[in-house]
This record gives structure tokens, C-alpha cells and sequence, in this order.
């Protein structure tokens, strides 16, 4: 018996378990998968906040001035990370173009750039994914006053990669510059870029920028600024968030089942009661106090939508649902980006039609919830971990 | 200006257009094509991709019947690298007219339609996701046609022997001299310059558009434009072509092209040629006369949804017999015959050296060409035979070839590869084996190597992301693009020139993809979407209508 499950181990229902047990409660998360982080850049958008909370049933008129909270409380939660509420930081996209966010990790803080005049891309040889002629120009595009220039970092650890005609993932270099050998290689690298005449900044793609103090510690003895880039999925820093996340549920006591799908939750009294899993062909009946649902929306398999009908696939809740047929402009509003769950001022699920809570112990919180657009309004990260927070403090 | 000059110009690059200019070539005509778009722009790479074997027609068009058994037939010997001899059944369904299939069977004998009807219980085992409740089952040599690969072949035999073609030129009126045509003018539209090609005869072969481009020379020509949809499915969900044995109707044919399932089609009249995006209604509509043949149609991955539009031609006589019967409101399109029509516009108006050629299928190209050519030739007195019914389209690929393709990549991206370029794939093999690096997959779901990408995008032919996504797949398989389009871009970005793959161009792309997603957004496909969008709109930042930032 649980104080509290949570369903559902992205950024929304991993904030969720760990602001519950920091509270004292006995906490179970149990996920399918390891959620949307290990996709993303890393960076947390918080958006408009303001003129979002403004629109109706939006999340972010739910969680009110929790919002704010989620931004400091994150700060303190994971100090590799930067930020100012109420302003915009820079970050390098993967193609080197700049991009604004609120929560980003302070090494992949771009504003060193905007003082240097002479920036040096370092460019790790067969890094996956990663176009160096393209970066180069799009940084003499952002920069126009400074001058670029790549230098090519042959590593002899993947030689054997290279001749096979392989690229090497950015999860892999992440990995391999924390290794001794790895840390040495990335001092003679870094030291040999900072020696020569015309450096003034270093961009460096592929580096761990969270959860890897050997590296911190080679970058801080170098007197260049070293600006680290997002990049394209698989990311090593959504991995790195994500298992920071998953060690503090830990450290703090919570229990943590991954690989485990929740199949439904029995409902009495517009209660939920238990929830069934299954592993290995058996049956289990997990029974808590409250629950949370983060099951993430149809990427994280939270939502399903066949031709005529968008199905929560738990609790089977009513949902808004918009016409699914898209709208004409890709990246433009697209109406089934706001499917989901309607909720009340506590997270609780609500039948849209009436607005009658219908879950009295159930908080609902993350990319499932109806009526956003994380990628129109850019504010994926601080949706989920706003209504992560404050399910957290419900539980 | 930019003058050409050649005996014959041709207008229009779909499969009859290029069959035309193919056939003029191998017969010593100096010839030059002229098309819009990229070869294969129209209806000819926007259709099912089904070689008919006649059946369909067998009962209500015998002529039609006739000659699809004909083509079908030469196009396995000339073409078998675009050929997929799959075979095709008839199914009949309980509630589908009994007379009908003996009508049918006594029309495909009439016809030489080679039919035998396949066991019960043997064709369950065989397609073990079509209905249970069939009651009979024929066999006939239906096949699948890889249409825009049939364009091309078309177009490079003809080059090899003298043929010039045209993309991104469209003619904008017909030049006139006395009592006849003296070529055309128009407007490359990459550019924005301005052409002329000279030439004593005009053959216009643009299908849906065939009654404008006439009507810009004085010519009258009567053209129904008729619209149909197709879905494409994830996977390959029967082995052959799957045809309903009842009177042709609406989302009665599977056709089966490689890993995926393409399910059809309406018809509905429509005003403008361009009118090709399938609306949620006939989506819906689709998928549910689909059902009928596969009942689990609803847990199968749609990937895309597309129309196309029949050229087709309306004689007097035809409508007429056309307008009986009770399908005439819902489907009036199909009433009209659909064997193809040449008319002599000097016999018709009295303009000398003007040809324009409509209807017909794409399984009949070949035969509209010949017969096209064979108008031409008489009037230049050429008698050099018709050589299409017997010259292979392509040469035959040499084996060291396929050693070589094999000993470089894995197994199926080295067939893969070679069914898309055939003996141009030499060179892309030269470089893979020159920096191995250039042998990694790019679109792992279609196969394509960083070498066919960056030959594809060099190629003088390939002016938009979308000609080379066409020619190497690109961007056409299960991820719809969310990786591999990503991974094109340094590719591009070494094209400078050519193209402009961070702003306009690459979310150009994006939408021209998601023309065809966004009337099937669902299942698996919605989570694709979803991913996608995070990917360009997120981490990215790509915005619509801008660059990044
Ligand atoms: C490509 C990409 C780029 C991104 N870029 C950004 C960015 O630039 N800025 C930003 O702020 N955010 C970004 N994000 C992150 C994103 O905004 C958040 O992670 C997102 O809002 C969703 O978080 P979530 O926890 O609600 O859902 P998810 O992360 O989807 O997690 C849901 C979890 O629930 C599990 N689950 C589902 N059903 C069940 C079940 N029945 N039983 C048990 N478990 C279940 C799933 O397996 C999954 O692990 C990006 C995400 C992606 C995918
Ligand atoms: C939904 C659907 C399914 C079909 N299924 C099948 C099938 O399974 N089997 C089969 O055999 N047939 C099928 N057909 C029919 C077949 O696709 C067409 O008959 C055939 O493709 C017509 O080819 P075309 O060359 O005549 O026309 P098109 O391919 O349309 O070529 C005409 C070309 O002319 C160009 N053009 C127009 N105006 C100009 C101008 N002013 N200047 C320059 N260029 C110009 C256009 O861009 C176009 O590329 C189907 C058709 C549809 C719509």
C-alpha cells in the first residue's frame, strides 16, 4: 500500500514522485517507458507564462503561481542548471542557429558568443548527426562580427568506428569523454584549441553538460569559455536529466518500476483503488491512496488515437478532443496537439461535457493534459514540470 | 530567350508524354519533351500502381479489356525492373451479384484473359488477413507498376538514343504559322526566363490539363477531370492485388508495392486538375469500403493519403452511353470509356501539325505512344517501325554489377539500390567503396546510402528537396521523414546553389509531406507527427514562414 502511485516516469510524473517524497510520502512510480527527456535537448522551455495563463482551461491557468515555483524549484533541484523567471537565456540548436529558453544547464549558456570575436568550433571526428560546414555558417549568420572556424579533433579510441565507415552517437562521446582515457584526450584538446592565437570561445558539440564533474573539472582550469550545443535525439543531456531525476527518486526513497505498464486502475466510487500490472504474464494489484497520471500524450502512449476516436488508454477518461485532421502549415497550429484531459483546479480529471470531477484521488499532470501546444507555445518543459510539481504537493 | 529546335515537340512528362518521346527517338525523330514539373509531376506518379490485366473492364469495356492484356503483357518483357508480377485476385463477398461473376468470367475468356479460380481454404491460407466470408476466388495476372520509375526509364532510353526533355518549363501557348503550329513558348519556371521550342509539329500530351493547353491554340477538346483517393498502408498486407469481383466501384483494389499497401479508389468529377488532396470525408469513406475485403483495416498504419485526377476524354457518343445506369451521380466518371482518344486537331479545326492525346490508363501507355508516334511518323513520312513492344526499356544489368553491389553494402540495400538506379548505380558504388563513410544508410527505412543522396542531388534533373526525395525515396518510409530529412541537409547545404535547405526550403519539404499525413492522423502516425513536430518546432526552432529564431 502506497501513499501515492504515479503512472507514468516522464519529466511531469518524475517531479511528481520526487516533491511527494521529499514531503514524506511512500511513493511508487511505475513506467512503460523512460519517457520524451531522452528525445529532447535538454532545455526546459517555460514560454509566455504569462499571456498562456490567460487563455482558458490552458494548463497554466490551472497551476497558477506554481509555475514560478517549478522554475526555482528545479534551479535548486539541479544547480548544472541556469536561469532568470521572467527572462530568456540563449542556446545553440543542433545546426548552430541560436534558440531562446528560460531553464537551460550553464554549459550550454551561449552567451559568451555575443563578447567573442573569434569562436572555434571543435568538431569530434564521425560525430553522429552533426554538420560542421553548417554550424559554421549559421554561427557566422548569428555572429556576424566574430570569425568562426572549425578544428577537427581526431580521437584514436574510434579509429576503428571510422575506418568501419561508422559515425560515433553523441550518447557515446558523452560517455567516452568521462572516462579517464576520455579525459585526458579532452584536455590535450581543449588546452591545444585555447593555446592558439585566435580563439576566444570554444563551441563544443556532444559534451556532457549535466551529471559529469570529470569534465566540469577540465573545463574549469581552461580560461576560454566552452559553450556545449543541444542535440539531435538521442540526446546524452535529456539522458543525463532524466537518470539525475530517476537517482533523486531514489536517494529520497521512492520506489521506481520501469518497463512495467499500468493495464487499468479499478475505480470505486469515483475513486481509483488499485492499479493492474502486468510482468511476465502475471497479474499484480498495486493499491494506493491517490494517484498521479502522467502517461505523456500520444508519444509517450498516454493517448491513442484510431481513425474516429483518441482513447486515454488507464482510466478510459472522456476527453477534449479537437478534429484530429491537421491544420495546413506543419509547424503551425495543429488542433491535435490539444487533445487530452480536461482537469479542475487540483489536477482532477474532469468529463469535459459537464465539467463534474470524475477522479476524486487522481491528479493528472504533463503532456496528457488537454489544451496547449508545447511546440507552438514553447513551453513543453514548463507545463510538465509545473503540473508535475503540483501534483507532487497533492499527493 | 532560350531557343530549342527539334522536328516534334512534346508537352507534358507523364507516362504518355515520355512513352511518346521514347518511341519518336527509337525511330530516328528528333524530339523534345516539355513539362512543368518534375517528370512524372501529374497524375502519373498520383495513381494505384496497378498493372491491370484487363479483368476490371472485362464486363462493361472489352475493348479497354483487350488491350490492358496486350500491354500487360509486353510491359513484363520490356520492363520487368519496374514490374511486380504479383498475379491478382477477384473476390467475391456475400451480397455481390452472382451473375455478375459469370458474366465476368465469360468476359475475360472473350477477351483472352487467362482466370482460374483458386480454392476456398488455399487463398485463406494465402492472405490470411482477407475476409473470411469470401466465397469465390479468381486468379488473373494483375501486377503493380512502379509508375515514376517507368517515367524515368522511359526518359533515359530516349535520351540514350537522341530524346531531349524539359523539366520545369511550362508552355504557356502554342505558336502558330498559317494553316499550322510552329512549336510552343513558355516560361522556365526555375529560372524565370522565357522559351521557345521550334517545331513543325506539337503533340500535346497533358492529361487532365490536355483541353487548356488546346483551347491556348484555338483548339476545342473536351476533357472530364476525374478525382480519385488512395490510401497508403504501412505494410505489406497482401501478397497480390486484391480486387472485389462485383461491377468496378468505389475502394475495391489493394495494390501491394514493395513494404507497403495501397488501397483505392473514387471517382469524382472535379474542375481543376490540382484539385489532389483527399478530403477527411473520403478518407473515412475509404476506409470503410475497405473493410469489406480487409476487416482489420482499422489497426493498420495509414502513411499517407493522396489523390490523383483522370485525364479522361468525353466524346459525344460516349457520355451518352455513359449517362445510363444507376452510378452515374455517385461515380460518373467511371461510366466514361476509358480508352484513350487522339485527335487530329486539323481534321477537327483545321490546324496543321497539332496532335493532343488523352484518357487511357497508365497500363496503356505504351499503345497510346505507339499509336501517337505512328500519327506523327505518317505525317513526316517516317516508316521506321514501332520498336516499344519489343526493346527493353533498360539494358540488361551486367552481373559484376551485382557482385560489386553486394560485396559493398548490406543485401537488401544493394537490390534496393540497384531497382533505383539500375546501371547509374556504378558510379554511386565507386565512391562508397572510395570513402566508406559514404556507404551509411541515410534513410534507414528506405535504404539510401549518403553516396545515391549526394549523386541524386547533383544530378542536373533534381531542382527541389522534393525531386530528390521522389528519385532516391527519401523521407518516404515509416519515419516519414523525421530523421532522414534531418540527415539530407549537409548534403544539400553542398548544393548551395541549388537549394536553400535551413529556410523556406526545408520547411517546405515538411509540409509537402504532411499534404499527404494530415488526412490520416492517427495511431502510430499521429505519434510520428507528434515526435516530429518536437524535433523541427522544438529543438530546432524552426518556425513557419521563417527561418530559425
Ligand atoms: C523530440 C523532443 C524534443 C523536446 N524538446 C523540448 C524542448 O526543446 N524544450 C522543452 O521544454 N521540452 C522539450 N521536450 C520535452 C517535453 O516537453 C516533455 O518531456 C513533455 O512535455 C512530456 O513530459 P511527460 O512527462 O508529460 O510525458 P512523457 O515524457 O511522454 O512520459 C510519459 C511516460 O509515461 C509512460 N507511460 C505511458 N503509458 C503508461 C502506462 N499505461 N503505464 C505506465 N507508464 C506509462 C511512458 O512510457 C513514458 O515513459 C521535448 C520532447 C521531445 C520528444
Ligand atoms: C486515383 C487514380 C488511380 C489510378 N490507377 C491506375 C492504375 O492502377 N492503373 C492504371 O493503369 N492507370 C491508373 N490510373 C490512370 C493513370 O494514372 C493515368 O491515366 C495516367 O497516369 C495518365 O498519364 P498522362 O501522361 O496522360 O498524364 P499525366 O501523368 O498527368 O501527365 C501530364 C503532364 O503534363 C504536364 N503539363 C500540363 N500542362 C502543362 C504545360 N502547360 N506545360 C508543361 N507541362 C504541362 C503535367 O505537369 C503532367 O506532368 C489512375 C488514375 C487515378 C487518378
Amino acid at each position: 500500500m502506497w501513499d501515492g502511485l504515479v503512472i507514468g516516469g516522464g519529466l511531469a510524473g518524475l517531479i511528481a514522485g520526487i516533491r511527494a517524497l521529499e514531503r514524506g510520502k511512500k511513493i511508487l512510480i511505475v513506467s512503460e517507458g523512460v519517457g520524451s527527456l531522452a528525445f529532447a535537448g535538454g532545455v526546459l522551455d517555460f514560454g509566455r507564462v504569462r499571456e498562456l495563463r490567460r487563455l482558458e482551461k490552458h494548463p497554466y491557468a490551472y497551476v497558477g503561481e506554481m509555475a514560478e515555483r517549478a522554475f526555482s524549484y528545479f534551479l535548486q533541484l539541479n544547480p548544472a542548471y541556469t536561469g532568470t523567471w521572467g527572462r530568456r537565456g540563449s542556446v545553440l540548436t543542433p545546426l548552430g542557429t541560436l534558440r531562446e529558453t528560460e531553464l537551460l544547464p550553464r554549459r550550454l549558456d551561449a552567451s559568451p558568443l555575443f563578447k567573442a570575436n573569434k569562436i572555434v568550433v571543435a568538431v569530434p571526428g564521425g560525430l553522429k548527426d552533426f554538420f560542421p560546414e553548417i554550424v559554421k555558417a549559421n554561427l557566422q549568420k548569428e555572429f556576424p562580427s566574430g570569425n568562426v572556424r572549425l578544428k577537427k579533433l581526431s580521437v584514436e579510441e574510434f579509429a576503428d568506428w571510422r575506418a568501419a565507415g561508422k559515425s560515433i552517437p553523441g550518447t557515446v562521446y558523452a560517455e567516452f569523454w568521462g572516462t579517464e582515457r576520455g579525459n585526458t584526450a579532452l584536455k590535450r584538446h581543449i588546452c591545444e584549441i585555447a593555446g592558439e592565437a585566435d580563439s576566444e570561445a570554444i563551441v563544443f558539440p556532444g559534451l556532457p553538460a549535466i551529471g559529469c564533474p570529470e569534465v566540469d573539472e577540465v573545463l574549469a582550469g581552461i580560461s576560454l569559455p566552452v559553450v556545449g550545443m543541444t542535440s539531435f535525439p538521442p540526446s546524452a543531456i535529456g539522458l543525463a536529466l532524466y537518470e539525475s531525476l530517476t537517482r533523486r527518486v531514489k536517494a529520497l526513497g521512492g520506489e521506481l518500476l520501469i518497463g512495467v505498464g499500468v493495464e487499468r486502475v479499478e475505480v470505486e466510487s469515483a475513486r481509483a483503488r488499485r492499479a493492474i500490472v502486468r510482468s511476465k504474464g502475471k497479474e499484480t494489484a498495486l493499491t494506493a491512496e491517490t494517484f498521479v497520471l502522467a502517461t505523456g500524450g500520444f508519444l509517450g502512449r498516454g493517448l491513442v488515437a484510431t481513425p474516429d476516436d483518441v482513447r486515454e488508454t488507464v482510466f478510459g477518461l472522456p476527453l477534449h478532443v479537437p478534429p484530429l485532421r491537421g491544420g495546413k502549415d506543419f509547424l503551425g497550429e495543429q488542433p491535435y496537439a490539444r487533445a487530452g484531459i480536461e482537469v479542475d483546479r487540483h489536477l482532477r480529471p474532469c468529463d469535459p461535457a459537464t465539467g463534474e470531477v470524475l477522479l476524486e484521488n487522481v491528479f493528472a499532470a504533463g503532456r496528457i493534459l488537454a489544451h496547449w501546444d508545447p511546440w507552438l507555445e514553447h513551453c513543453g518543459g514548463g507545463v510538465s514540470l509545473s503540473s508535475g510539481l503540483l501534483a507532487g504537493e497533492l499527493l | 530567350m532560350v531557343r530549342y529546335s527539334a522536328q516534334v515537340v512534346i508537352i507534358g512528362g507523364g507516362a504518355t508524354g515520355v512513352g511518346i518521346l521514347r518511341d519518336l527517338s527509337l525511330r530516328g525523330i528528333s524530339s523534345i519533351l516539355v513539362e512543368q514539373g518534375d517528370l512524372a509531376h501529374g497524375t502519373s506518379s498520383r495513381f494505384h500502381g496497378l498493372l491491370h490485366s484487363g479483368a476490371r473492364y472485362a464486363v462493361k469495356d472489352p475493348v479497354s479489356a483487350a488491350e490492358c492484356i496486350r500491354e500487360n503483357n509486353i510491359l513484363k518483357q520490356i520492363a520487368p525492373e519496374c514490374v511486380a508480377a504479383t498475379g491478382g485476385w477477384f473476390v467475391q463477398l456475400p451480397g455481390d451479384e452472382v451473375d455478375y461473376a459469370q458474366a465476368w468470367l465469360k468476359g475475360c475468356e472473350r477477351t483472352g484473359i487467362p482466370v482460374h479460380e483458386v480454392p476456398l481454404e488455399e487463398a485463406l491460407k494465402r492472405e490470411p488477413l482477407l475476409a473470411k466470408e469470401a466465397l469465390r476466388v479468381f486468379e488473373v495476372p494483375d501486377a503493380a507498376v512502379d509508375g515514376f520509375k517507368l517515367v524515368w526509364e522511359n526518359a533515359k532510353s530516349a535520351r540514350r538514343c537522341g530524346g531531349r526533355y524539359l523539366t520545369y518549363h511550362r508552355v504557356e501557348a502554342i505558336l502558330r504559322e498559317g494553316e499550322g503550329v510552329a512549336g510552343v513558348r513558355g516560361e522556365n519556371l526555375l529560372t524565370g526566363e522565357s522559351f521557345t521550342v521550334e517545331a513543325g509539329m506539337v503533340v500535346n500530351a497533358t492529361g487532365a490539363w490536355a483541353d487548356r493547353l488546346a483551347a491556348s491554340a484555338g483548339a476545342s477538346l473536351e476533357v472530364v477531370r476525374d478525382k480519385g483517393i488512395l490510401l497508403a498502408f504501412n505494410h505489406r498486407l497482401f501478397q497480390r492485388v486484391i480486387n472485389r469481383l462485383r461491377p468496378p466501384g468505389d475502394g475495391d483494389i489493394f495494390v501491394p508495392h514493395e513494404t507497403i499497401t495501397i488501397l483505392g479508389t473514387t471517382s469524382e468529377w472535379v474542375d481543376t486538375p490540382s484539385d489532389n488532396q483527399p478530403s477527411d470525408r473520403e478518407v473515412e469513406r475509404m476506409m470503410t469500403l475497405g473493410k469489406a475485403l480487409l476487416p482489420g483495416i482499422a489497426e493498420k498504419r495509414v502513411i499517407r493519403a493522396f489523390a490523383g485526377v483522370r485525364p479522361l476524354h468525353r466524346s459525344d457518343s460516349e457520355w451518352a452511353e455513359g449517362s445510363e445506369g444507376g452510378r452515374v451521380e455517385e461515380g460518373r466518371g467511371r461510366a466514361v470509356s476509358r480508352t484513350f482518344a487522339l485527335i487530329d486537331h486539323e481534321a477537327e479545326e483545321g490546324i496543321k501539325g497539332f496532335l493532343s492525346i488523352v484518357g487511357g490508363k497508365f497500363t496503356t501507355y505504351r499503345l497510346m505512344a505507339e499509336k501517337a508516334s505512328d500519327w506523327v511518323a505518317a505525317k513526316l513520312a517516317n516508316d521506321v517501325p514501332c520498336r516499344t513492344a519489343a526493346e527493353p526499356l533498360q539494358p540488361e544489368l551486367p552481373a559484376h554489377l551485382r557482385r560489386r553491389a553486394r560485396a559493398l553494402l548490406p543485401c537488401a540495400a544493394a537490390e534496393k539500390t540497384l531497382q533505383r538506379l539500375g546501371r547509374d548505380a556504378a558510379a554511386v558504388l565507386e565512391t562508397i567503396a572510395r570513402d566508406p563513410d559514404k556507404g551509411q544508410l541515410l534513410c534507414e527505412c528506405e535504404m539510401v546510402t549518403v553516396a545515391e543522396v549526394e549523386k541524386t542531388v547533383a544530378d542536373e534533373d533534381a531542382h527541389h528537396l522534393a525531386d530528390v526525395r521522389r528519385k532516391t525515396r527519401l523521407g518516404m518510409g515509416t519515419c516519414q521523414g523525421a530523421f532522414c530529412t534531418y540527415r539530407a541537409l549537409p548534403l544539400m547545404w553542398r548544393e548551395g546553389e541549388k537549394y536553400d535547405p535551413l529556410s523556406g526550403e526545408l520547411i517546405r519539404f515538411l509540409n509537402q509531406r504532411w499534404k499527404g499525413i494530415r488526412p490520416v492522423l492517427w495511431g502510430d502516425q499521429l505519434r510520428e507527427t507528434e515526435l516530429t513536430r518536437a524535433i523541427y518546432a522544438g529543438l530546432l526552432d524552426l518556425r513557419e514562414g521563417g527561418a530559425a529564431g
